[in-house]
């Protein structure tokens, strides 16, 4: 009974981990093409200062391609599941806080899109999803690893 | 009758492992701590190199963004300047009208209809007649367009956007008041109000 449940729950991270893995590349991709519009969309937030606007902008298509590479090869899978955590987390914060501020804008998630309150509902949704995708595979990961003293 | 079991040994011992926490299970929680303080250190390091990245990337790109961000507004005023070298910003906002007065101005094609909206959108559905002088690339399309629109000096212009909370139909009409010409207003209700009232459209590119 244990070496089946074992093996399913395998297969579950395994799963989860490519599935995830597969919307930060495309993510990742949607965002490099139009750089210049991912930097409006962002600035519509109007969370980050100007001056930082440009640096995230640059650094977050690699930062998703390196967190869908880490996932999808086991021994860096528990350093990838959680900087997507981490992201999804600030994605979701980002959001959260444009909707309660009433702002309709295209979060530029996933490349270029009109504005508008439906969809950042959805992405919302998304970005719920995948920090919850991405904590099962990090406590899943993390929880055997054998006991070492700090 | 009393049961014998509460006055036995059996049972006071495993009271106490009930209520005593596992001394093993501490340094197995720091353990784990720590592992996640060391994995949160592993995905700053993560963010760094995909900064460096990023600013290599960028570099190397054809249109690098600058480091600073500049808005729309900014770049827009930029691009107005290698049209006319002092342009007059200060003037009077364009004037508007509704999806009434501008479906009439398309159906007679008694107007110049314009589509500020950045060529993506353009080639996925635009007013029938409408020619694209997207916000975004505005010096580039107003070289492009200067035959038709120097030949139509005599037509009022109506440009229009998105819709909704969009402004690129309100900076192009600015810009063209600035560029000289004279009757020109916005449609603000957009392409959101045009595709909304069912009316017909085109698709793909028209310069």
């Amino acid at each position: 009974m244990m070496p089946n449940d074992n093996s399913r729950r395998n297969y579950a991270v395994l799963a989860v981990s490519i599935a995830v893995a597969a919307v930060f590349i495309y993510a990742g991709i949607g965002k490099i093409r139009e750089p210049l519009q991912f930097a409006d969309s962002t600035a519509a937030f109007a969370i980050l200062p100007a001056v930082f606007i440009n640096l995230f902008v640059m650094g977050l298509p690699p930062f998703e391609f390196a967190c869908g590479g880490l996932l999808l090869v086991p021994p860096t899978r528990r350093v990838g599941a959680l900087a997507v955590a981490v992201v999804s987390l600030m994605f979701f914060t980002a959001l959260a806080s444009a909707l309660l501020r009433g702002l309709t804008l295209d979060c530029g998630c996933f490349g270029v899109g009109a504005p508008s309150r439906s969809r950042m509902w959805i992405e919302l949704a998304v970005d719920i999803a995948l920090f919850s995708g991405a904590l099962f595979v990090y406590l899943r990961s993390i929880t055997r690893l054998p006991a070492q003293a700090p | 009758m009393p049961n014998p079991d509460l006055n036995s040994r059996n049972w006071q011992t495993s009271a106490v492992s009930i209520v005593t926490p596992d001394p093993a299970a501490r340094p197995q929680a720091r353990s784990l701590a720590w592992q996640i303080v060391r994995d949160l250190g592993r995905v700053a390091i993560l963010a760094i190199v995909s900064l460096a990245a990023g600013l290599v990337i960028n570099r190397s790109s054809v249109h690098p963004l600058p480091i600073v961000y500049q808005s729309p507004e900014q770049r827009f005023d930029a691009e107005l300047t290698t049209l006319v070298a002092a342009p007059p910003f200060k003037i009077a906002p364009a004037a508007t009208v509704g999806l009434d007065r501008f479906r009439s101005a398309v159906e007679s094609k008694s107007a110049l209809i314009l589509d500020a909206r950045p060529s993506l959108f353009f080639e996925q559905g635009h007013v029938p007649g409408a020619l694209n002088l997207a916000r975004d690339d505005f010096a580039h399309d107003y070289r492009d367009l200067a035959g038709v629109l120097q030949a139509a000096t005599d037509k009022p212009i109506i440009v229009y956007c998105s819709g909704g909370e969009c402004h690129d139909s309100r900076l192009v009409a600015n810009a063209l008041l600035s560029l000289g010409f004279g009757n020109v207003s916005v449609f603000t209700g957009g392409w959101d109000a045009w595709s909304a009232a069912g009316l017909p459209a085109s698709k793909g590119s028209v310069r």
